[in-house]
Parts: structure tokens; sequence; C-alpha cells
């Protein structure tokens, strides 16, 4: 008998710990005032509370724990990148405009008559107070920081003394000087420490000296402008930077959101738009002929080792794993190697065999294939093991019965084998179609989507899948990256993917099998 | 299956598998000479290497600033963490979409598809300011931790993954549990002790697919993993290789020759349970 | 399977629980990001740093690239390094990202270094950082093959088809399709990437990459491309025909000497050849130690960088390991005892900095494109070549 008690306590108790645990960092997000996961988590603890306390939704309760992952690390991620898609962050524009604010404003010069002092400081332990004595070196003058201000102090001032009789101070009102390791152990205040004196400021240059400096710059938080100290010259917010009347930026710039203005370019910058219909229709033949290619030489791998009577199938399924096995990014250099045109391994076999060399590289048609190829190679395991999976669920009498009726190994694989491996495969075709239609790691590393086609107005290069071409414009944009142009791109190739996905779900009825079943 | 295989077919089929087996392993052996090869270059050498050596096996185990050893107990321990986890929650969210009836069943599962084609370039910004910030209120997962890796990976875990196992929970004819629920046990009870173990072959697909996974991996791994100690395999040997001129191919090789054999000793315990001897996913006798 | 999967589970968390700590920037500890070649040497001086400063010091392995693309988010984000290693060009976009400091340093410590090194790490008037090796690319040529290194362009040439001639072997090998390599064939006759002004610095809207002497000098290099003399290689190919003894010369840089020092090649290291009798200027890259804006130490910093590290063993120390000409004038003398690095050395008299300014990352797409055209023979030198200029000019007008 099946008792439902038990099962109950049991997840009454899960329940507990995991509320119990949840409050415990509850406690923590909240005093260390990370609200954002304070809210998360609170937001997840309701939802887990209710769907297992409730006796209905039992679907959720399955569901519920690996969309959380999904959520949290998946559609936050996507969330974040369609935010970015809207500004203008990229190279010039990394900051946020406080930080911008504080790297300019922060930013000092020494004046016209720049002066450097000595220095010795003295820390008193009871008051935690230091104080601080410059010496001029040049002119033998003393001063004293005081309040902010930089005093000058007579050499016979009563508070100094020398008591070691070298001619240099060495206590100030009976305190010790600082040595250097005291001195790097409090650099940080004296680091923030400013004297004014004569119109500069004295800072402090590094572990031995003091100098003068004067900022460069000045924010004016009620009329947000910089103003150039030197010059006078005003610097005004305009499109991620303080611009002046004549037009020039101050670095760095800061991200600001910019509406629609990289989807625009998008759709309109006829570097991308003159290549587009070139370039997504090989993209969209790469994903067919990968998908097609490693599916047949997956599956017809996968029945001829699903063969219980063949000798050394589970050596040779090993073997035939390995390229699935070795990292894909030395696999891709590898091959990149064996096609080249002129030391190329491949090249070399096929003049062996008296025929010339193909050109992998520089033709545009022989480097497509070059790549189908690869990819063939580097996926046909996954298809296999896929394969290999989904023949177990084919029923063993189904094929007693064919074989009963005298139907030969082909009308088997025809009727049987075939159309209920790619009912159970069907979304996993679709979902690599769409995958490789993204897939530029191969691309890029074979030979970054070259070859270049001669003459174009724009870079897209022959074997460049919309992706790659797209990410490349984004990466290698004249000042540099331009990552909110790059998650437009992510965006719209996304959106596109989807699109294609769904049509292929609906073309081939896999939707409807779902609904079958309900 | 049929019996009556005759021999030219037989020898047939070995010889195609053979072929094939050729065309998989020639840049995997060009790869292992080059692991042999005293030159750290990669094309151009010949097959067999004039003056073999061990030196770049060596050393990868002696470096010091290369701790190759940590790296493959990373990679290792996070692809099985991974691969568990994951196969368990895909196990757990397949199951309802092919025995319940509920709401957005069909647009549900759809929808963790289409989620899981977002382009994933961009993710990394993201995903690295999520643990940063985590990370200062629980360090134990934030950044540089292999739970941060895992947790990332884990996100991933529902997707199209589901839709397979879900394909094969359909070949199970529902008899199967009907008998068990007449006996009053509950649908987690039927869920765990009578579907899972015979889904054991797609299951185990999916454990060594998800294994693979997590060790190739090496974007997401590289932004949040900052400490060599703390590089998977995949990170240490994009580095190898990371310079435009005077990549180590050598030691590259090597390591990733190595780097393999997790890999290759689990589809060799696995593969058993893929391929079960079961005819047909589903034996219903009784 | 269900024991496997168990005891898995249980090996997997006890391991996977293994709790880490994330360093970053923080008051009292100095984080230093380089790469792997760099990490080795400040290690071995790690104890003395940590003795002078009295603060502990702490390295994160980087790849050399991605200290410069996770600068951008990590330093903002608080996350980053005190001190970082990376390349002179880089400085562009980091100082229009805000992410490093100018030096403070005495004219003591910059007559310590060769002008070139410390002009490269000079922007706007401001030092960012201590220089500590160059790079410039030579003819590096097998002795066995060709005894004597060509001096002028002709001969070379007629170097190159003589020993291409014979089977197996190819006289002259260039990385493909790379700019950078390619720069001293179209510089010697006066092309150049972006025009120079002594007061104003780069001016990204002079793109000579299509003039004249661009044009006349990659004519020249191409027809030992069009006639098979030099076949079209990319670098690892090019580095492993060299060390088989099957090619006569290549230009590159010092990266490759390591490898043919194992291989027991009896190289030479050159001026590349003269057009006319021009010299041609190489890019010179310097890389060199800097300080991150966002540091929560910058006197810390900046001790460590002008004071302990500014030393002439550590100088030569990172040039053993790898064997790019010390900046540091007293290591660079004793490195140009090798004879390799003089060659390296005297190339680079020759040679202009890469132009820092951000406008750079949008030259290197449309002139490898065009050299990818050009010398598969797929288009003329002149219209690439202008093709190419079009499109960066474009580019930097956005």
């Amino acid at each position: 008998m099946f008792s439902w008690n038990k099962a109950f306590i049991f997840k009454l108790i899960f329940l507990g710990l995991f509320n119990a645990f949840a409050v415990w960092a509850a406690i923590i997000l909240f005093v260390q005032r990370n609200y954002i996961f304070l809210g998360v988590l609170v937001l997840g603890v309701i939802v887990i509370n209710y769907v297992y306390l409730s006796k209905k939704n039992y679907h959720l309760k399955y569901i519920v724990p690996g969309t959380i992952f999904m959520v949290l690390l998946v559609v936050v991620p996507i969330f974040y990148t369609v935010y970015v898609s809207f500004t203008n962050y990229g190279t010039g524009n990394m900051l946020d405009k406080q930080q911008a604010i504080n790297q300019i404003t922060g930013r000092h010069h020494r004046p016209e008559d720049p002066r450097e002092f000595y220095f010795s400081a003295f820390k008193d332990e009871d008051t935690d107070e230091i104080f601080v004595l410059f010496e001029d070196r040049e002119d033998g003058s003393l001063f004293l920081g005081e309040d902010d201000q930089a005093v000058p102090v007579d050499p016979d001032d009563p508070r100094l003394e020398d008591t070691t009789g070298d001619g240099e101070i060495d206590t100030f009102e009976g305190l010790e000087k600082m040595e250097r390791p005291d001195v790097i152990q409090n650099v940080s205040r004296l680091e923030r420490k400013e004297f004014e004196y004569d119109d500069s400021l004295m800072r402090m240059r590094d572990l031995n000296r003091f100098a003068l400096y004067r900022p460069s710059y000045e924010y004016h938080e009620d009329e947000d402008k910089i103003v150039d100290l030197r010059t006078g010259e005003e610097y005004f917010p305009e499109e991620g930077h303080f611009v002046n009347a004549e037009g020039e930026r101050l670095d760095p710039g800061f991200q600001i959101t910019i509406g629609f203005d990289n989807y625009r370019r998008l759709i309109t910058d006829p570097r991308i738009t003159g290549p587009f219909i070139r370039v997504f229709i090989w993209t969209f033949q790469w994903a067919f002929l990968s998908v097609a290619t490693t599916f047949a030489l997956g599956l017809f791998v996968a029945i001829l080792l699903n063969d219980k009577t063949m000798r050394f199938r589970k050596l040779y399924r090993v073997l035939l794993i390995l390229p699935y096995a070795v990292p894909a990014f030395i696999s891709v250099l590898i091959w990149r190697g064996m096609f080249n045109p002129s030391v190329g391994v491949v090249n070399r076999i096929i003049e062996y065999m008296g025929l010339s060399g193909l050109p992998w590289l520089q033709n545009i048609f022989w480097a497509r294939v070059a790549l189908i190829i690869i990819n063939l190679w580097l996926g046909f395991p996954y298809m296999m093991l896929l394969g290999l999976g989904a023949l177990q669920s084919i029923p063993g009498n189904l094929y007693e019965a064919a074989a009963i009726d005298g139907a030969s190994r082909w009308q088997r694989f025809r009727h049987i084998t075939l159309p209920m491996v790619l009912v159970a495969l069907a979304p996993l075709l679709i979902a690599s179609f769409a995958f490789n239609f993204n897939n530029f790691n191969v691309i890029y590393l074979f030979n970054e989507g070259r070859p270049a086609i001669a003459g174009a107005q724009t870079p897209a290069g022959g074997t460049d899948i919309l992706i790659s071409y797209t990410y490349r414009l984004s990466f290698e944009a004249g000042r540099g990256s331009d990552f909110g142009m790059a998650s437009a791109v992510a965006v719209m190739v996304f959106m596109i993917t989807a699109v294609l996905t769904w049509i292929n779900f609906k073309y081939t009825g896999a939707l409807e099998e779902v609904k079958e079943n309900e | 299956m049929n019996n009556y295989t005759p021999t030219w077919m037989r020898v047939l089929k070995h010889v195609i598998i053979w072929m094939i087996i050729i065309f998989a392993l020639f840049p995997i052996v060009w790869s292992l000479s080059a692991s042999f090869n005293p030159s750290n270059t990669l094309v151009g050498q010949p097959l067999i290497p004039e003056d073999a050596t061990l030196d770049h096996y060596i050393e990868l185990f002696t470096s010091d600033i290369h701790p190759f050893t940590s790296w493959m107990i990373n990679s290792v321990v996070i692809s099985l963490m991974t691969a568990f986890f994951s196969v368990s929650l895909t196990t757990l969210a397949a199951y309802p979409f092919s025995r319940f009836k509920f709401r957005f069943r069909r647009n549900g599962l759809f929808t963790f598809l289409l989620v899981q084609l977002f382009p994933q370039m961009l993710m990394m910004v993201a995903i690295f300011i999520i643990f940063l910030l985590v990370g200062r209120s629980f360090p134990a997962i934030g950044i540089n931790t292999r739970p941060a890796v895992v947790i990332t990976y884990l996100g991933g875990a529902i997707g199209v993954n589901t839709w397979l196992v879900k394909g094969y929970m359909d070949t199970i004819p529902r008899s199967v549990e009907d008998a068990a629920y007449i006996d009053g046990a509950s649908h987690f009870q039927i869920f765990y002790k009578i579907i899972v173990p015979l889904c054991k072959p797609i299951i185990s697909v999916l454990f060594v697919i998800q294994f693979i996974h997590s060790y190739s991996e090496y974007v997401l791994a590289r932004v949040l993993l900052n400490t060599t100690e703390r590089f998977t395999l995949a990170v240490g040997l994009h580095m190898f290789v990371q310079d435009q001129y005077g990549a180590r191919w050598g030691v590259f090789s090597a390591a990733a020759i190595l780097g393999a054999i997790p890999i290759i000793v689990l589809f060799m315990l696995v593969q058993d349970h893929i391929v079960t001897g079961f005819l047909g996913g589903g034996g219903v006798k009784g | 399977m269900k024991r496997f999967a168990i005891l898995t589970l249980a090996v997997a968390v006890a391991f996977g629980l293994l709790a880490g700590t994330a360093a970053a920037s923080e008051p009292g500890e100095l984080l230093i990001w380089a790469d792997a070649d760099r990490i080795e040497v400040l290690q071995e001086f790690r104890d003395e740093f940590e003795e002078d400063l009295g603060v502990p010091i702490n390295f994160h392995e980087k790849e050399f690239d991605a200290i410069n693309d996770d600068l951008g988010v990590e330093g903002p984000a608080g996350e980053g390094p005190d001190v970082f290693i990376g390349a002179h060009d880089w400085l562009g976009e980091l100082v229009a990202d805000g992410l490093v400091e100018p030096i403070e340093m005495d004219q003591e410590l910059i007559d310590q270094f060769e002008d070139v090194g410390m002009e490269a790490f000079t922007f706007e008037d401001d030092i960012y950082g201590l220089p500590y090796a160059m790079e410039s690319i030579a003819l590096i040529y097998n002795r066995d093959l060709v005894p004597e290194a060509p001096e002028t362009f002709d001969e070379f040439a007629e170097i190159v088809r003589d020993i291409s001639d014979e089977d197996d072997k190819y006289g002259f090998a260039l990385p493909q399709p790379d700019p950078y390599h390619t720069y001293p064939f179209m510089t010697a006759l006066g092309g150049y990437v972006f025009g120079f002004d002594e007061v104003e610095g780069w001016n990204p809207y002079d793109v000579g990459l299509n003039n004249e002497g661009a044009v006349e000098g990659l004519s020249r290099l191409n027809e030992l491309y069009a006639d098979g003399s030099v076949p079209y290689v990319d670098f690892d190919t090019m580095e492993g025909l060299f060390v088989g003894g099957e090619l006569g010369m290549m230009v590159t840089g010092p990266w490759v000497f390591p490898a043919l020092d194992d291989a027991d090649i009896d190289y030479g290291v050159a001026q590349i050849p003269h057009m006319n009798d021009n010299p041609p200027q190489p890019f010179v890259g310097v890389q060199g130690i800097m300080i991150s804006s966002f540091t929560e130490n910058p006197i810390l910093a900046q001790t460590l960088v002008t004071e302990l590290m500014a030393d002439e063993d550590i100088m030569y120390r990172f040039y053993e390991l790898e064997p790019r000409p010390p900046v540091h004038k007293a290591a660079a003398e004793d490195a140009a005892d090798d004879p390799h690095t003089a060659g390296i050395l005297e190339s680079a008299a020759d040679g202009t900095p890469m132009p820092a300014i951000p406008e750079m990352s949008a030259v290197w797409g449309a002139w490898e494109d065009a050299l990818d055209l050009i010398l598969t023979q797929e288009q003329d030198v002149g219209p690439a070549l202008d093709d190419a200029v079009e499109l960066i000019e474009e580019e930097v007008q956005n």
C-alpha cells in the first residue's frame, strides 16, 4: 500500500527547512542592503510555498525548480541585454554619469610654479590624529598641515624637536615620526588629505612627498555642467559626453539610454542592409545543411551500432564519440591547418591522388564546403547519441511484426525507424537548426567569415553568417566596441530565429504532437 | 532484429564504420602527434614526429603557473554536478508535459525552447554582475566559485532537452501507470519508481550530453572564474593558445588529449545504460 | 545506476561546496592582473615587494587580451585590479573610458627608459604606463638556406624565387592575411595608417593606406605571391615551415625565438630589405605596466610601479621569459648582447609606434580583407586598398 502520510510529512520537513534557510538568507541580504536580491528571494519563497503547499497544480511542482534557474540565469540576462540595446554602452561610454564626473573632476595639474615638499607624519595613538610636517628642500621652509591649510612654521618652533641631532626633525609635540611601514599603514588617510596653500592644494605625491596641485575641473550640480578651471570653458552633457561650445568632448563619456537608435541603425545602415539577403541565404543554408548532414550520418551510425550482434560495437561507439570529446576550438584550428591550400594535408592527399588542390580558403564555394565538413565532424557524434537514445524507445515487437510480414531492411527503416525517430527528435533537430543559425564560433575560428568579396561596399565575407557579421560591425566600430549595438543585434537575430523556429514547428506539426497527447 | 545477416553484409558494415572512424579520428591523431612533437607547432609537421618527446606532458604536471591537475578536477566536478542536477531538473520538468493536462502546456514547452535560443554573447556581463552582487552577501556562491558556474549552467537545463525527455516518456504506455494509480500511488511515486527507471536510456544520453556541454563550455566559465587554480580545463586550454603569435601547441595538444579522457571514461561507463538491450521502452508485462 | 548517481553526487557536492572568495582592489592590498609569463616573473619578486611595502600582493592570471576586455566591466564594478600590464595601443580606448590613471614620474625615472617606450605610453601629455618591453618585426632567415641577409628588395626577391624553385621549399612567407606583418612593405615607399602631427597627434581622418607608396610597395610584394614563390599561409603554418627547415626567410617578431631555439635552427635577424634605399618602418608595439583609475590604493600602486618594478633585474627577467627587447636602458644593453635581439632593436629603430587612438579598431578588419583579396589574386592592389580605405573612413566618420 502507498501511504500519503509519510510523503506529506517529508514534504513539510523539506519546506520547513527551506523556509528557515530563506529567512536566514533574507536577514543577511537585508543587513547588507542587498534589496534587489532580497526582493527576488521573497518572491521565490512565496512562489515555492504556494506551489508546494497547494493541493492542485501538480504540474507546477515539477516545472518550478527548473524554471527558477531559467528565470534567474537566462531570462534576467535577456532583459539586461534588451535594456543595454537601448543604451550607448560601449567604448567611450562605459561608466555611469557619476563615475565619469568623478573621473574628470579627480584630475589635477601642477601649477606653473610646481613645488614639492618632503613630509614627515606624526600620529597620536590616543586621539588617532595625524599631523603632517612639510619641508621644501629648495629653500628649507617648513609648513604644518592644520585644518586643511598649510601653515608656515618656524624651524625653532618648540613643538619640533630634533632628538637625534642629525638635523632632521624627529618628534612633533612629543610624537614620534612615522617610518615608512607606518606611512604605508596609514596611506589611505594620508591620500585623502588636502591642504590649501597659495591658491593650490598640497596633496600626497608618493610615499615621501606632497606636491602642489590644482584641480582641473569642477562640477556644478545646479547647472549640470563641468567647468575647466584653467580656461573657464563650460561643458554640458550631450549624448553621453560633456561637450563644450565647439563640440569638443571630455573623456570619459558615460552611458545613457538612446531609445531605438541602435535598432534604427540596424535597419537603415546600408552596411547591414546591403548584404543582408545574401548573408541570410547562406546562414539558412548553413544551418540546414549542418542539421541534415549531422543527423544523417549520426543516425546512420547509431543504427549500425545498435545491433547487439555486432562485434566491437562498444569500442566503435567510444571511438566515434571522440570528436565530441575534444574541445571544439582545437579541432577547428586543426581542421583549418589541414585545409590550408598550400601545405595542408587535405590538399596533399588530393594532389597525391592526381587531382589539383582546391582553394579552400580563397574560394567562397569551397570555403563553405570545408565549413560544412567541419561542422559535420563536430556534430555527428551528438546526433549519434541522440539517435541511440531515440532508437531505444521503439518497441521491438514492431520490427518483429514487420519481419514476419516480409518487409525488407529498407522498408523497416523507412516506415518504422525513421518516422519514430523523427517524432522523438524533431524538436531537437529544429533546435539544432536554430543553434547553428547563430553558431558563429566555427565560422569565425575557421577564417573569420572570409573570403572577402571584392568590391563590396560592406565588409561581409563569403562565409559570414548573420550574427558573425553584425557582431563584427559592433565590435570593430569606429571608436572601439559598441555593446549597445551588439545587444540590439542579439535581439534582432533572436527575433528572426524565433520566427523561423516557430515556422518550423508549425510545418512539422510538432506542436500538434503535443496537442494530441492532451 | 533479423538474425540472418549475411557475412558479406556484416563485413561491409565494419568496413563502413572504419571509414567513418578514420574520418572522425584523423584530426585527433594529428593532435596526438603534435603533443609528442618537441616544437610547438600544429601543422606542417609529419604525422610521426621525429624526436618524439614526453616533455609537453611532463610540463603539464609540473608547471607552477598552470595547475593542469586542478583544472581537470574543477572541470570534472563542475561537469558532474551540472549533469546530475541538470538531468534531474529536465526529467522533472518533462513529466507533466507528458502526463498531465494543464493550461499553457503547448506554449510552455515551446517557450522553454525559445528562451534557450537567445544569443548568449552578451549575457556574460549580466551574469557577472548577478554573481558579483550575490557574492557580496554569500561569497560561497559568488564570483570565482564552483557553485556559481554550476548554477549558471543549470539556467540552461530545461530547454530543448525537456522536449527530448518528454518525447521519450510519451512512448511509455499509460497502462503502466494506471495499474499503480489504482493501487493508490501518488503521482510523484509513479514518477520516481516507474517512469524514471524506464527512461534510463534517454536520461543516460542526456547525462553524457550535459557533461560534455559543461566540460567544454568556456565563455561563461572564463567570466566567472578569475584565479588560476579555479579555472576549468576549457578556460585553461584557451589560454594556451590565446597568444596570436607563439601559441604553445605542443602543451595544448597534450592537455586536450588528456582532457578528453574523463569524457571517454564517462561514456564507457554509461554506454550500457543507453543501449540496454531492452527491446524498446515500455515492456508491459502485466 | 542509482548507486552510481548517488556516489557521484556525494563526491561532487563534497568538492563543490568549497567556498571561494573573490579578490578585488581593496584598501591595504594590491591586486595585479597580468598574463602567465609576466606573473611568473612577478611571483619571483613578490616576497621582496611584500617586504618593502608591507602589504599583501595578489595576482590574477588572465589572457593578455582579456585584461583589456575585462577591465572595462570589472573596473567600474569595483572588481578590478590596482595594477595591470598591457599594450600601449590600448591607451586610446582606456583613456576614453576613464580606466587608467596617469603615473607621476620623476625625470630620473623617465631617463632610465628608451624614448620610444616612454612616448608610446604618453597620451596627451600624461604618462600612463611604465614600459617594460617593446616588440617589432624583422627579417628572420635560416642561415642554412640563406647565408647572408639581402639588403635590398630586389636581392630579396631573387633569393626568394631561387629557393622556391626547389621542391618542398619556399623562399619566404608571411602570416596572412595580416596587416601588422605586411605593414613594413607598405611603408618603405611612403604608405602610412594615420597621419601624425607633432602637435595634434594621430589624425584619424587622414588615412594613407592607399597612397602611391603603399600601393607600389604592396604590389612588389604581391608579385611574389602571384607567381607562387610565396605561399599564402597563416602564422602557425609559417612557423611550422621555418622550424621544419623548409622556409628560407620570414618576417615576424621575437616571439618565435623560443621555438626556433628549441628546434636548433641556425637563424639570423636582420632589417627588412629596403625598397629604393628606403628602410621599411614596421609597427613598434610597447608593453607596460599601468594603474587602474578605480584602484583603492593609488599611492601604493604608484610606489609599486615606479619604485619597485622599475628595476633592472625585473626588466631583464621579463626579457628572459619572453624575448622581447626591454625598454629599460640598462636591461636593454645586456639584452643586446644577443644578436637576435639586437636585430630586432635595429629593425625597431626605424619603426613607428602603433597609433593608440580608438579609431584603430576600425582599421584592421577592412585592411585584412583587402590583403586577403589582393594576395589571393582576386583583386588588384589599387582598387582593393581604395575600397578598404573607403570603408575605414566611413567607420571613422561615425
